[in-house]
């Protein structure tokens, strides 16, 4: 369980940006993080895994064991010993292009690794066997010997979730994960996120409403650095609209015409494009 | 559960392949000391003699910098071989390219004929043309200059030959298309892109050149290489130090100058490329 | 053709503005020409360029040239040893170079090493860079004395230098999301740098150090002639007791291994950055 309790980001000359941050992440949540692009969605997840030190407030997660750790506020080696239990799956291709497929899982498992074994042995064998499961999970067994680098985009994205699996995190933490997919291979994504949200929580930062109301069973909504939404993932266009609303940030939905009603994303699926669209 | 992982990525035999690797280096080094007959001993120096000769290098002979007139004059010596030869090297380079790229070159076995030269002139080791020239012009920095020259056509001609063969084939033939003359179809076709290219090429070959002044001024080629030697043949070490100084800050300086130099140059193409 | 007059004055803005532009270029341009000649011209009187130096050393030059032929053959054998020491000097020095290199560059790299220690270890570079290999040979032979130890020290320094910096560069633009990742899964710094940063120069270490083993060699040779032995020796020798068919036996066989020393580099290269040759 991952609880962000208050969390304060800001700038030297005091603008907030993020605004006392708070919620909570329990057991089989899919929760999606919508917002326009500055409103403070990367910067709630880097500050969830330590890459951004926020100015107040506390994130800790909680294991079954009762064990916590902290993300806020530490050493680096408790932030090392934090990390190892939050799966990151970024957007873009994060793996070392000049691992194989197979070796790039693997180092999901790197935090519970003694440093001084990795330089002198290596990986073991059974490390291997388990990674193997894992990209059976994302359906990519077939390319575990080749070199990642020589993947497409949807792949490598398949093979950064198989790390994150490989690693056996106590949650997910998407960073625009489909953003830079194609329909079809993100919902490929959202596919095997899915499922893998009801035996550990993800909570990933979308760009896609869509998707996240077919997919996601929580949605939140950050606006300007505060929480304006905290619910169901079905979320209706007025809703929408008070999230992506057009404050300092930059308005993500296109310009309607006054008047003009909006259809309800939420049951219908496909994109929908009506006058003064730019999309 | 388990799935079988492909015998190829079992981290096992890659370790095992690693391991391979590594020995391989570590018994291949050994074999290339013994032949030149190096062991661990070779480097054992007796510690009194370290430090006798660390009191016959220290303090460098500072002094040496305005009592010595003639050391800047060595220096500005250096630096004006290496000058002149990227100028005229890089000049000449640039001429002969034009005769050993495909598309501007009058006929294939002139073509051949260049490149065979300019190959020639690259594999000739600096040593034999620089003990050559100084008997045939005598000690000091023109014959210095002289091999300089000689080894920047080899090099940078070859490297000008193969970026004027890139040279955009459409440009090349729209020109051509309007009756101009082979040297007008150099002139405005494949010299405007080949000329930021050479331009950069002229500033590493600066550096370089620089740096390859000094041992040819040990040998006799006049410059700072020359002084050197001389005090090292003398065993004043002292001076030696101080000589060893002024080039390192020389060729440190030189390079940001030239560094930066480039870096304005390249910053304003329209004035290279016309 | 329309006269001057009949064209439109508006029309003409354009074109004289260009024609004052180039004319402005032109000046520029003119000036750097001019600055250009002055110096060649400067530096010219400085290395006593003189025409007549020039006659004279080409009437003295090319009999003295006509003197190395034929090549003493016969010494060819005995020269093989020379060349032998010479090869496996530069060699050696490569091998070192590459094996030094890489601890000093990881030093070296902004992304990866402290700020105190960054500086230190550029200017332990700059410093090996600015040494020229034969100033290092004279010192050192006053250390160990002749043969080729003080060379192979002399190389395998300057090689360090040369072959840190192009590494550092190379690891300095190594995508920082790569190392986020795998930093994310709780890895410590050194295992970074095990699994996403040296597989990643791999390719550079390996084709940078055949670019120096070609540099290597020629250096070698000059080395030589001051005191390490080999073919240089030979060579400079033979100048010295003017036995020219003896200086030019050493010069073909010199040749030759500069030559065979470029194809094999060439060749290797090539098929490092083609991607296939490693691992």
């Amino acid at each position: 369980m991952l609880r962000v309790s208050n969390i304060v980001v800001k700038l030297p000359d005091g603008k907030r940006l993020v605004n006392d941050v708070s919620f909570t992440v329990g057991r089989g949540e899919f929760v999606a993080i919508l917002g326009s692009s500055g409103a403070g969605k990367s910067l709630t997840l880097r500050c969830i895994v330590g890459l951004t030190r926020p100015s107040e407030g506390e994130i800790a997660l909680m294991g079954p064991s009762g064990k916590s750790y902290r993300t806020t506020d530490v050493k680096a080696q408790e932030l090392r010993r934090a990390r190892r239990h939050i799966g990151l799956i970024f957007q873009g291709s994060n793996l070392v292009k000049r691992l194989t497929v197979l070796e790039n899982v693997m180092l999901g498992r790197l935090g519970h690794i003694n440093p001084l074994r990795s330089w002198l042995l290596g990986f073991k064998d059974a490390e291997a066997r388990e990674a193997m499961v894992a990209l059976d999970r994302v359906n990519m067994t077939s390319c575990a010997a080749r070199l990642a680098g020589s993947l497409s985009g949807g792949e490598m994205q398949r093979v950064s979730i198989a790390r994150a699996i490989h690693q056996r995190p106590l949650i997910y933490l998407a960073d625009e994960p489909i953003s830079s997919l194609d329909p079809k291979n993100a919902e490929a994504i959202m596919a095997i996120l899915q499922p893998l949200s009801r035996e550990t929580p993800v909570i990933g930062a979308f760009h896609q409403p869509m998707v996240v109301a077919k997919y996601c069973t929580r949605a939140i909504g950050i606006r300007s650095g505060k929480i304006v939404y905290d619910g169901p993932a079905q979320i209706s266009a007025r809703q929408l609209e008070h999230i992506y609303g057009d404050s300092e940030s930059e308005s993500y939905l296109p310009v309607r015409p006054s008047g003009a009603q909006p259809p309800f994303y939420g049951s219908n699926l496909q994109p929908v494009l009506h006058e003064g669209a730019t999309v | 559960m388990s799935i079988d992982v492909p015998a190829g990525a079992l981290p096992s035999r890659k370790f095992g392949l690693t391991v391979v690797y590594l020995l391989s280096t570590v018994a291949a080094m050994s074999l290339l000391f013994w032949y030149l007959g190096v062991s661990p001993s070779s480097f054992w120096v007796d510690s009194r003699f370290i430090v006798d000769l660390f009191q016959q290098m220290f303090p460098p002979n500072f002094a040496l910098f305005w009592t010595k007139s003639s050391l800047f004059i060595s220096l500005i010596e250096t630096l004006s071989m290496a000058f002149l030869a990227t100028i005229c090297g890089g000049l000449i380079a640039l001429f002969l390219a034009f005769f050993a790229a495909t598309n501007t070159t009058p006929h294939p076995l002139i073509r051949l004929a260049v490149r065979t030269l300019l190959v020639m002139n690259r594999s000739v080791p600096h040593l034999i043309i620089i003990l050559v020239l100084l008997i045939a012009v005598g000690i000091g920095p023109f014959a210095g200059a002289l091999t300089l020259i000689f080894a920047s056509v080899g090099m940078y001609g070859k490297f000008f030959a193969d970026s004027i063969e890139q040279a955009d084939k459409g440009t090349l033939e729209s020109v051509q298309s309007l009756g101009s003359t082979r040297l007008q179809t150099i002139r405005y076709a494949v010299l405007p892109q080949v000329m930021p290219s050479f331009v950069a090429n002229l500033f590493y070959a600066f550096d370089h050149n620089l740096r390859a002044a000094i041992p040819l001024g040990v040998f006799g080629g006049g410059g700072i290489g020359f002084e050197l030697a001389f005090a090292h043949g003398l065993l004043h070490y002292k001076d030696v130090m101080a000589y060893t100084i002024l080039i390192v800050l020389m060729i440190t300086g030189m390079e940001r100058i030239s560094d930066w130099a480039r870096r304005s140059i390249i910053t304003q193409p329209q004035l290279i490329t016309k | 053709m329309a006269s001057p007059s009949m064209t439109p004055f508006r029309q003409e803005l354009p074109f004289l503005e260009w024609k004052r532009g180039i004319a402005g270029q032109r000046l520029k341009q003119a000036a750097i020409a001019g600055v250009l000649l002055v110096l060649v011209a400067l530096t010219a009187w400085r290395c006593e360029v003189h025409m007549k130096t020039f006659v004279l050393g080409i009437d003295k030059g090319l009999p003295l040239v006509g003197m190395f032929f034929p090549p003493e053959w016969s010494g060819m054998v005995g020269m093989l040893q020379p060349l032998g020491v010479t090869t496996v000097m530069a060699m050696a020095a490569t091998i070192l170079g590459m094996c030094l290199s890489l601890p000093c560059a990881l030093a070296a790299s902004s992304n990866l090493a402290p700020p105190p220690l960054r500086l230190m270890m550029r200017a332990f570079i700059a410093l090996e860079r600015g040494l020229p290999e034969i100033v290092q040979m004279l010192l050192l032979i006053a250390i160990f004395g002749l043969g080729p130890i003080p060379g192979l020290v002399a190389l395998s320094f300057s090689s360090i230098g040369m072959l840190a910096k192009l590494l550092a560069d190379a690891i300095e633009e190594i995508e920082p999301h790569m190392l986020e990742a795998v930093a994310g899964t709780g890895a410590t710094r050194s295992q970074v740098i095990r699994y996403a940063v040296i597989p990643q120069i791999l390719p550079a270490l390996f084709a940078n150090g055949l670019f120096r083993f070609e540099f290597n060699v020629r250096a070698g040779v000059i080395l030589g002639a001051v005191g390490a032995g080999g073919i240089g020796y030979i060579m400079s020798t033979a100048m010295n007791s003017m036995d020219y068919q003896r200086a030019c036996m050493a010069t073909l066989l010199t040749l030759a291994l500069v030559f065979i020393t470029e194809r094999v580099s060439d060749f290797f290269r090539g098929r490092i950055l083609a991607g296939g040759l490693l691992r």
